[in-house]
């Protein structure tokens, strides 16, 4: 019995052994990626696509830019997209990262209750509807997770000159995107959310886009982990997604994607697709 | 509440309909919870043989270090798998961060102390004196370890159970050294989470029922085993 359930675990475990295909180490690519290309499902996607072209497996690791950054600085990822301009700066700077290529961007936007309690709708800018959401008192969820949405927010109520910590009606959350929108419906409260990830949950969320940022839209940017840093870094791997996600190939299908199920893309690619579907 | 009925509608769909990455993602559960479940009995029975017949010193230390175990967080073994599998970490020359493999040995490692310490138990409550008579009848060590397993067969098979029960039902590790990669680690448990953050909850629910379908079909099964009359 005791011989018979050992051999089986043997086999088994050699099954998923040869199953995760950890052969060919320098076929494995790491990405950092944040959790709205996730949420938006068009993480699947872009790694659907490169490993049509390549003969690399990409394995993605999903959390907010801060923690991605992080990890990055460890050496444990190999190519990173993110989109927090200053940690992004500062990441380079300190020489852990090179090569940032802009990929796609969206826009920040103020979500809330249809009734709008505070008046975000007619602010002059965001810091003006934040100062508007403090001085009524309404509730406000933040993801509080270091994420680039996080430090834009965090930025906005330093414009605002005020501080959200510690106030009664200030939450954080400390979810990914998508379900940071999900418990800030379910509160009817206020919260900042790329215009993506609203447009995927507009249905469900019964919270509405009070006011869009126009002026400084969320730039996803690509950037290469050090590999003189970081001799585990698989470079040429980095190189490949880097050159790809930039490509016509790769803005396309930033370009295609929310096409069919949104009627427009989720995504702006940063540079043109040629065969975009204008009239979309 | 409609959700939850439509979640139900939505599994029955899913399961009859052949969807491809229902049976692919309910197949990587049961390969890798059912491999960690393996690995946890072998080494929670060796553990609890040494244990409950040997009776080493310090074994009241050791027991309360498994029963301790049994609420170990999942979320902190993750953590810890995942430093050690880091490319930077001390076995990170295998290249197993983000794969199959990993959430085999995460799940092991949260199923083996729930094995170990309910088996210990299992063992202890045996008639002490039922040991010592097989082996003056002249059974080998494997003979009588083999025999009083299966005299504690029923509380075995719970152990079993509940190793089983902790594997598959666990995310937070799955997630961390897994990775959630469509077609690869993407677990039962995992797409649940991705779905919800997707805020697909119809899609979610119904993955929710397959799961505890899946566990239910498997623990009637075990069930039935444990409460079959041993042959005479």
């Amino acid at each position: 019995m005791a011989v018979r359930l050992a051999s089986l675990a043997v086999l088994l475990t050699s099954l998923a052994l040869l199953d995760s295909s950890c052969g060919g180490d320098r076929n494995e690519l790491i990405l950092g990626a944040t959790t709205s290309v996730q949420d938006t499902g068009l993480l699947d996607e872009f790694v659907r696509a490169f490993e049509g072209v390549t003969d690399y497996h990409i394995k993605p690791s999903v959390g907010g830019s801060g923690e991605v950054l992080a990890k990055a600085r460890r050496g444990e990822l190999d190519v990173i997209m993110t989109h927090s301009p200053a940690d992004e700066d500062k990441f380079i700077a300190d020489g852990e990262g090179l090569d940032e290529r802009p990929v796609m961007m969206n826009f920040f936007l103020i979500a809330g209750p249809e009734a709008d309690p505070a008046g975000v709708r007619g602010a002059a800018s965001m810091s003006e509807a934040f100062k508007r959401i403090a001085g009524g008192q309404s509730l406000f969820i933040s993801r509080g997770d270091q994420s680039g949405t996080h430090l834009r927010e965090l930025s906005i109520w330093g414009e605002a000159d005020i501080t959200p910590q510690g106030q009664p009606w200030y939450q954080e959350s400390s979810t990914g995107q998508g379900q940071n929108l999900v418990v800030a419906s379910d509160k009817d409260a206020y919260t900042l959310v790329d215009s993506s990830t609203f447009t995927v949950f507009e249905k469900r969320a019964g919270l509405r886009a009070l006011l869009t940022d126009t002026e400084k839209p969320n730039i996803y940017s690509v950037i290469r982990v050090a590999s003189d840093k970081h001799q585990n870094v698989n470079a040429t791997g980095a190189i490949a997604f880097a050159e790809f996600i930039t490509s016509p190939a790769g803005q396309c299908v930033i370009a295609d994607f929310g096409m069919e199920e949104y009627g427009k893309s989720l995504f702006e690619p940063a540079a043109r697709c040629p065969s975009a579907n204008v009239g979309g | 509440m409609d959700l939850i009925w439509d979640g139900v509608t939505e599994a029955l769909r899913l399961i009859f309909s052949g969807d491809s990455y229902v049976y692919e993602v309910t197949f990587t559960s049961l390969l890798v919870s059912g491999s960690a479940t393996l690995i946890a009995l072998v080494l929670g029975l060796s553990i609890a043989s040494f244990l409950a017949f040997r009776a080493p010193p310090g074994r009241t230390l050791a027991l309360s270090a498994f029963n301790a175990g049994m609420a170990l967080p999942p979320v902190a073994v993750g953590l810890l798998v995942s430093i050690m599998l880091w490319r930077t970490g001390p076995l990170g020359q295998l290249h197993l961060l983000y794969s199959r493999t990993a959430i085999v040995i995460a799940q092991a490692v949260i199923a083996t102390p729930v094995v170990a310490a309910l088996s210990t138990a299992a063992l202890q409550g045996l008639n002490p004196n039922l040991r010592l008579q097989v082996l003056a009848l002249g059974a080998s060590r494997w003979q009588a370890a083999l025999l009083l397993f299966r005299e504690a067969r029923i509380s075995l098979l719970a152990a079993a159970m509940a190793g089983f029960g902790a594997a598959i039902s666990e995310v937070g590790a799955t997630i961390m050294v897994g990775g959630n990669i469509k077609g690869s680690t993407r677990t039962l448990t995992s797409a649940i989470v991705l779905e919800v953050g997707q805020g697909d909850f119809e899609t979610a629910i119904a993955l929710s029922f397959i799961l505890l379908g899946v566990i239910l079909v498997l623990v009637t099964l075990f069930t039935v085993l444990q409460q079959r009359r041993p042959p005479a």
